[in-house]
């Protein structure tokens, strides 16, 4: 019972990181109708963007704002640097080719994400870093035998309040439903009035920033971080969006949360080298009896 | 007629022979290649051992270099994979060079050792400790100055059974080439004292390496709660494993194999998690004593500052040393003529102790270590403490 709750919390721990950068692939994809591989970087780029916050700013910001100050200090910049850099690949890599089809903006997409990867590996040298120890809060707490670090309970609150936030956002208010209508067919959603621009705006600039700080939380809770962290990040939480219904939001959440949830099962009570294997054959499994994903809609062939 | 003529051919050519072959210029150096993972995931075992070969490659040349000529080393960097491995030997063949240091990474080194004794160049292993490279079929070109895998496991299992005490054993691999390598010995090792029912293997599963969380499998360690838990895999992933480890209440003696105590393992888990762990190793740099060691070390703390972060490392310029010392016996740095003197070598003290191989290309008499963290997050020697 013990180990089924802890192994229970420690994949929503995993799912909140997928299900974090999922939302971001789920919202340009229903906007764009574009897999944006870079997305995974981004995430990667997020994490770099906290590590050098804490790594310059240790002694001040620390001192100024405390310790949770600091890491707020650092998810906040990342978060702000991170969005900037979507809208940067927006408006670089990706309008500039929009209007030549599917292919070429794929290839766009695939192109950037092995820029960012790089260009980390250039300006932070390829080798480990180590969020710095004092930096961290290094707390943990007991709940009679199952122990959970500060961390990581800060990291699971604040992601799923967020979820609920974009959650809310995005089906509870007029600019959410017309995300949702520009989703569904821009084309009317355009004739409607909605200015597709702004929508453009918030999905490549709140997308990448949540990547960000699910990769300032991926430091913090495990200490070490790499410049190709986001490409096992980024499958991951694209297969999440697959799971959930691609273009959805809630899906994505959900999806990415059921596939933390899945792997540390399979992994705890089964077998740790055949997880992988597991997961993605109940990903094929649910993908045959429902093709648009777990809560994705049908949509309707265009004729 | 018909004789002579032949005759006159036979020794025209003979002559035109001598003649280019006195006309090239003697090369002023003696080129050896050093084949090292400069990028991806071992890029900081192939800085150090790219430092350590200049070094050793630095005390030659001021002893004069080997039959008079100076030596130059050639890098390439393989990038820690397979793929690029194959492309960077191909480099160094095409470069015409007859020796080499290659590399770290038994799965990297692999392709490498097919394309150089293809070739005819000897190759030496630094970093490369599966068992399959040597044992699996024969490379008459192809030597290491590491040792191998099951010199470890074996190493293991009478340190865990002996010395440890240990009941309840858990091994954790990687499913790579590698670690798997030493689970399977570890596992094979350990087999008499199962049969006798002195020890039971609780676990053996592998991880999935080049993730960040493996609380599901701590998780399962916890639960488990065996006496040893030996991990089998690099320090990336162990730093990790060892700090949620500890976090979740995990208390058992955690075991890593050779490539696990590495200033970035430090680093990245932090002094709480890592005291009190014990590592097995070949000796390592800080505690290498005989004379060749400490005129190494002083040379290379000298230029670097710093002592080299690896064993591995050290191998490397180990491998240089073990080269010009079969260079010297062979009187040249014909292929043939080093591998043979590389295998009748009796004399060559390296900076790792003496050096000899095997008929096969093994190291012949490496030995093995414990180490424990201390409450400062230092290395002491553990067992045996000669």
């Amino acid at each position: 019972m013990r180990m089924l709750l802890e192994q229970f919390l420690n994949g929503l721990t995993i799912g909140s990181f997928y299900a974090l950068v999922a939302m971001g692939y789920s919202m340009v994809y229903g906007v764009m109708k574009l897999i944006n591989f870079a997305h995974g970087d981004l995430f990667a780029l997020g994490s770099y963007l906290g590590y050098t916050v804490l790594v310059i700013g240790a002694g001040w910001i620390t001192q100024v704002f405390g310790i949770w100050g600091g890491v707020a200090v650092a998810i906040t910049a990342a978060m702000i640097g991170i969005g900037i850099a979507g809208l940067v690949v927006e408006r670089i890599a990706y309008r500039p080719v929009y209007k030549a089809g599917r292919l070429p903006i794929v290839v766009s997409a695939l192109g950037m994400s092995i820029f960012i990867s790089n260009g980390i590996m250039a300006i932070w040298s390829p080798r480990f870093q180590a969020y710095p120890q004092n930096a961290i809060p290094s707390g943990i707490l007991s709940f009679g035998d199952i122990r959970i670090t500060l961390v990581k309970l800060v990291t699971l609150l604040v992601s799923l309040a967020l979820m609920a936030f974009i959650y809310w956002l995005v089906e509870r208010t007029l600019f959410g439903a017309a995300v949702r209508a520009t989703a569904l067919d821009r084309d009317t959603a355009t004739l409607m009035g909605i200015n597709f621009s702004k929508i453009i705006l918030f999905v490549f600039f709140v997308g990448p920033a949540l990547g960000a700080m699910a990769g300032v939380f991926a430091g913090l809770n495990y200490g070490r971080i790499i410049f190709n962290l986001g490409w096992g990040y980024g499958l991951k939480a694209f297969t999440a969006t697959i799971l959930g219904g691609i273009g959805n939001i809630p899906g994505a959440m959900i999806g990415g949360l059921l596939l933390g949830v899945m792997e540390s099962l399979f992994e705890g009570f089964v077998s740790g080298a055949w997880k992988s294997v597991f997961v993605f054959l109940v990903l094929i499994i649910i993908l045959i009896v429902r093709p648009t994903g777990l809560i994705g809609e049908k949509i309707a062939e265009k004729v | 007629m018909k004789k002579t003529l032949i005759w006159l051919l036979i020794s025209v050519l003979t002559v035109a022979l001598l003649i280019t072959g006195c006309a090239q210029k003697p090369a002023e150096t003696i080129k050896i290649g050093l084949q090292v993972p400069l990028t991806g995931d071992f890029a900081a075992e192939g800085q150090w051992a790219k430092q350590c070969a200049d070094v050793a490659a630095d005390l030659i040349n001021q002893k004069g270099g080997v039959l008079g000529k100076k030596v130059e080393i050639v890098v390439a960097d393989d990038g820690s994979n397979p793929k690029d491995s194959s492309l960077t030997a191909q480099k160094l063949i095409s470069q015409g060079l007859k020796e080499v240091i290659a590399s770290y990474g038994s799965s990297v080194t692999a392709p490498a050792a097919d394309l150089y004794d293809a070739n005819k160049v000897v190759s030496v292993g630094y970093g490369c400790t599966a068992v399959r490279l040597t044992m699996e079929k024969q490379r008459p070109y192809f030597f290491r100055t590491c040792g191998r895998d099951d010199t470890q496991s074996e190493f293991f299992a009478k340190f865990a059974v002996e010395v440890l005490k240990a009941k309840r054993i858990a091994i954790m691999h990687d499913n790579q080439d590698y670690g798997k390598g030493v689970a399977d010995d570890a596992k094979r090792f350990l087999q008499p004292y199962i049969d006798s029912g002195q020890v039971e293997l609780v676990y053996f599963d592998a991880i999935t390496p080049h993730e960040s969380d493996y609380s599901a499998v701590v998780s399962q360690i916890k639960q488990i709660n065996p006496d040893v838990w030996f991990f089998t895999a690099y320090y990336a992933e162990a730093a990790l494993l060892i700090k949620q480890a500890r976090q979740a209440g995990v208390t058992c003696t955690f075991v890593g194999n050779n490539s696990v105590p590495t200033p970035e393992f430090e680093k990245i888990a932090g002094v709480d998690a890592i005291k009190g762990s014990i590592h097995l190793n070949e000796p390592m740099p800080q505690f290498l004593k005989s004379p060749e060691a400490i005129e190494f070390m002083d040379a290379y703390k000298a230029k670097y500052n710093e002592i080299p972060g690896s064993i591995w490392a050290v191998y490397a310029a180990d491998a240089l040393n073990a080269l010009v010392a079969a260079i010297k016996n062979a009187g040249s740095t014909d292929p043939d003529k080093v591998a043979n003197a590389m295998r009748t070598m009796t004399d060559a003290k390296g900076i790792t102790g003496p050096m000899m191989f095997t008929d096969r290309g093994d190291r012949k008499n490496i030995p093995y270590y414990a180490y424990i963290y201390n409450e400062e997050g230092k290395l002491e020697l553990y067992w045996p403490k000669d």
